[in-house]
């Protein structure tokens, strides 16, 4: 339940109204055009992070019932039995973040300064993968990577797996079931997060400062370096924020296209769940992948100093 | 003003011509601006004069034609290899620098290390030494406009291109600036091409102005001799008001012309007249509002002989301190105007009495007939529509 409350979180951000200028007959406007959002996030946000919370802190089995005792000890239970898939998860998530800035970045430079009237088709492109489930997206990856498929064939030949299979991102002949998949899916199905916000900052820098870089002897990469990227930084902490923060609680990916050895700590949340049926641990689980999150992001946050930014 | 000579520092422009598509910008055109001069290209929106300043620059690219500075031809290269900076319209301050990292960017992109003691002078000389670590948007629009020249003149350019810089700013602040880039450019001695579409703003600043008209240079030259002998009716119209008559040569007499207008006579020395007359033909005569006497009908017989003279009654009158603007009905021209500075004023003279106008044959000018009287009027002053790059 926590990893959707997650996966639920932005969509509450949308009705949050921008107020008008108060007249004296409308006070209550502003309130009532909150209250749909707030009565949202209350029901769908605060309730279930309530329960969530009593949960982890229960003890007794499905036969007896819970009760709450607050036992503490399960988080630390929790952490030192599955404190790998929570690295490998860590890591996971930034290799593909790392690949969908890399791999957007310079779709969004194109978007937003190179594409002319072709702008609009291109975003549509972007966005169009969403018209089909993300389940079905994701399926399709085991078709493309599939064991002897004309992808891996061509890895293959071209000693691509060797180098791969080396670093202990695939195994063998394999790209199914191997870190490589994973990551792969997860650059995949996270990619327009990651291409949207790069495009809307992109797009509202102001052409002319590219022209007067290049009047003060700027050549066009260190316009790039010193006009375009810095410029360009809300966007890219927005969109490795919308890209990680998913892909770090995601389990899909991991479930499809990796095997036991892949297993990320949103598969592990979903099996206590709703195979094991350990409430507590799984609840405890998902308030540590929270709070870990949390800690990642404020710090990276601070670090890229985006608030200075206009 | 044409300089022949290759001095080391004019900007020789040959015909440069830009064309869009099937739309010209820019016609062929021959201009040299020669070094450490105040040059203004003056013209409506859509006249080509910003992309004949972006194609020196190197933002844009020519479609025909060089440019060259002193000896070097530049038509070929990128922006970040000329010894030009430009003052952009908008400015465009880099948002995420400080000020004074924006004056020192081009210093910076030049490889030099130490570049605080040079942008701190070039920003006591803009009066901004205070605000060196302040972000462009923290400043209002004069001081950014401050910034803006700074930035660009740090690099001791060859030239500087000013794109419409004041265009931004209110009325007395643009004054302020008028006189304070003035005075920048008599200091640092270096060439300065300005584009505006204010013509009060070229005259006050400019040594030489090009009178730029879809896509064509109409006339250069000081602003004075643009003022007193317009060759166009464009320039005629554009440049401050003239008041302009469609008139028949009548004879001509040594270095005179005799014109008939209405009834009347009208004498126009040969010298001031960009018109070929021939006995018979049609020329344009034009006339400053300024230049006009004005004298109550009563008083007809005081006017000196030798003065040229028109009759007319005042159909409206406005007062503006320094001197009273008067339009008057005529029969060679409807709404003839005078300006009358406001020494003695005569009670008389209100709307519905019957005047005479009066001036020196000295200060009429004349036009070929062929062209629209009312070009470079406020109705028609966006000749072009688009293009206003």
């Amino acid at each position: 339940m926590s990893t959707l409350a997650e996966a639920e979180a932005p969509p509450p951000l949308a009705p949050v109204p921008t107020e008008k200028p108060p007249r004296r007959r409308g006070r209550w406007t502003p309130y009532l055009l909150l209250a749909p959002g707030l009565i949202w996030l209350l029901v769908f946000f605060a309730m279930p992070m309530v329960y969530q919370a009593s949960t982890s802190v229960q003890t007794g089995s499905l036969e007896e019932g819970y009760q709450v005792t607050w036992h503490f000890a399960t988080y630390w239970d929790a952490l030192s039995e599955y404190y790998p898939q929570f690295l490998r998860s860590v890591l996971y998530a930034g290799t593909a973040t790392f690949l969908c800035l890399l791999l957007g970045y310079p779709l969004a430079y194109l978007i937003a300064f190179r594409a002319g009237r072709w702008r609009n088709l291109i975003l549509i492109l972007v966005i169009a993968p969403f018209f089909t489930s993300f389940l079905i997206r994701t399926l399709a990856w085991k078709t493309i990577l599939a064991d002897g498929g004309p992808v891996v064939g061509a890895l293959n030949s071209l000693h691509v797996l060797d180098v791969t299979s080396w670093l202990g991102l695939t195994a063998g002949d394999r790209v199914l079931a191997t870190p490589l998949a994973v990551v792969c899916g997860l650059t995949y199905n996270f990619l327009p997060f990651m291409i949207l916000p790069l495009y809307t900052s992109l797009e509202r820098i102001d052409g002319r400062l590219h022209e007067a870089a290049g009047d003060l002897y700027a050549t066009p990469f260190t316009t790039f370096r010193k006009v375009t990227f810095p410029l360009s930084m809300p966007g890219v902490v927005s969109g490795t924020l919308l890209t990680f923060i998913p892909a770090s609680g995601d389990y899909v990916n991991a479930e499809l296209l990796g095997s036991t050895n892949t297993q990320m700590i949103g598969n592990v949340i979903q099996s206590q769940f709703l195979r094991i049926l350990d409430y507590p641990t799984a609840a405890a689980l998902s308030f540590i992948l929270m709070a870990a999150i949390l800690i990642m992001v404020t710090v990276y946050i601070r670090r890229s100093g985006t608030e200075d930014l206009v | 003003m044409k300089t022949t000579q290759n001095s080391s520092g004019d900007v020789r422009l040959t015909g440069i011509g830009k064309t869009y598509g099937s739309f010209t910008a820019v016609h062929p055109l021959d201009l040299t601006v020669p070094e450490g001069s105040f040059f203004a290209l003056l013209g409506a929106s859509g006249c080509g004069k910003t992309t004949t300043l972006r194609m020196i620059a190197g933002l844009e690219e020519p479609s025909r034609g060089t440019v060259s500075l002193g000896d070097q031809d530049v038509t070929h290269l990128p922006p970040y290899k000329r010894p030009v900076n430009t003052v952009f319209q908008s400015y465009a301050l880099f948002p995420h620098l400080d000020i004074f990292e924006n004056v020192a960017f081009g210093l910076r992109r030049r490889g030099l290390k130490s570049v605080k003691k040079q942008v701190d002078e070039m920003l006591d000389l803009v009066q901004l030494g205070e605000q060196a670590r302040k972000k462009p948007h923290q400043l209002s629009g004069g001081q950014q406009q401050r910034v803006a020249v700074a930035r660009a003149l740090i690099n001791h350019p060859k030239v500087l291109l000013l794109d419409e810089p004041l265009g931004a700013l209110d009325l007395k602040l643009r004054r302020q600036m008028q006189l304070e880039l003035k005075r920048i450019q008599t200091e640092v001695g270096i060439t300065f091409i300005h584009v505006t579409h204010d013509q009060e703003e070229a005259m006050t600043m400019a040594d030489t102005v090009a009178v730029m008209n879809g896509g064509r240079v109409e006339q250069l030259g000081s602003p004075a001799d643009l003022y007193e002998n317009p060759k166009t009716t464009f320039v005629a119209n554009f440049l401050g008001t003239s008041n302009l008559i469609e008139a028949e040569v009548d004879s001509r007499s040594g270095e005179e012309i005799v014109l008939k207008a209405g009834d009347g006579k009208l004498v126009l020395p040969e010298a001031r007249c960009a018109a070929p007359a021939t006995t018979g033909g049609k020329v344009l005569v034009g006339i400053r509002p300024e230049k006009i006497t004005l004298t109550h009908a009563d008083d007809a017989g005081e006017i000196p002989v030798g003065r040229n003279r028109i009759t007319g009654k005042i159909a409206a009158t406005s007062f503006i301190g320094v001197s009273t603007q008067y339009v008057i009905d005529s029969s060679v021209c409807p709404e003839f105007e005078v300006y009358v500075q406001n020494i003695d004023r005569d009670a008389r003279l209100v709307p519905g009495a019957d005047v005479v106008l009066h001036w020196s044959p000295a200060h009429t000018f004349g036009l070929d007939a062929a062209q629209s009287l009312l070009a470079g009027t406020a109705g028609s002053a966006g000749v072009e529509e688009g293009a206003a790059l």
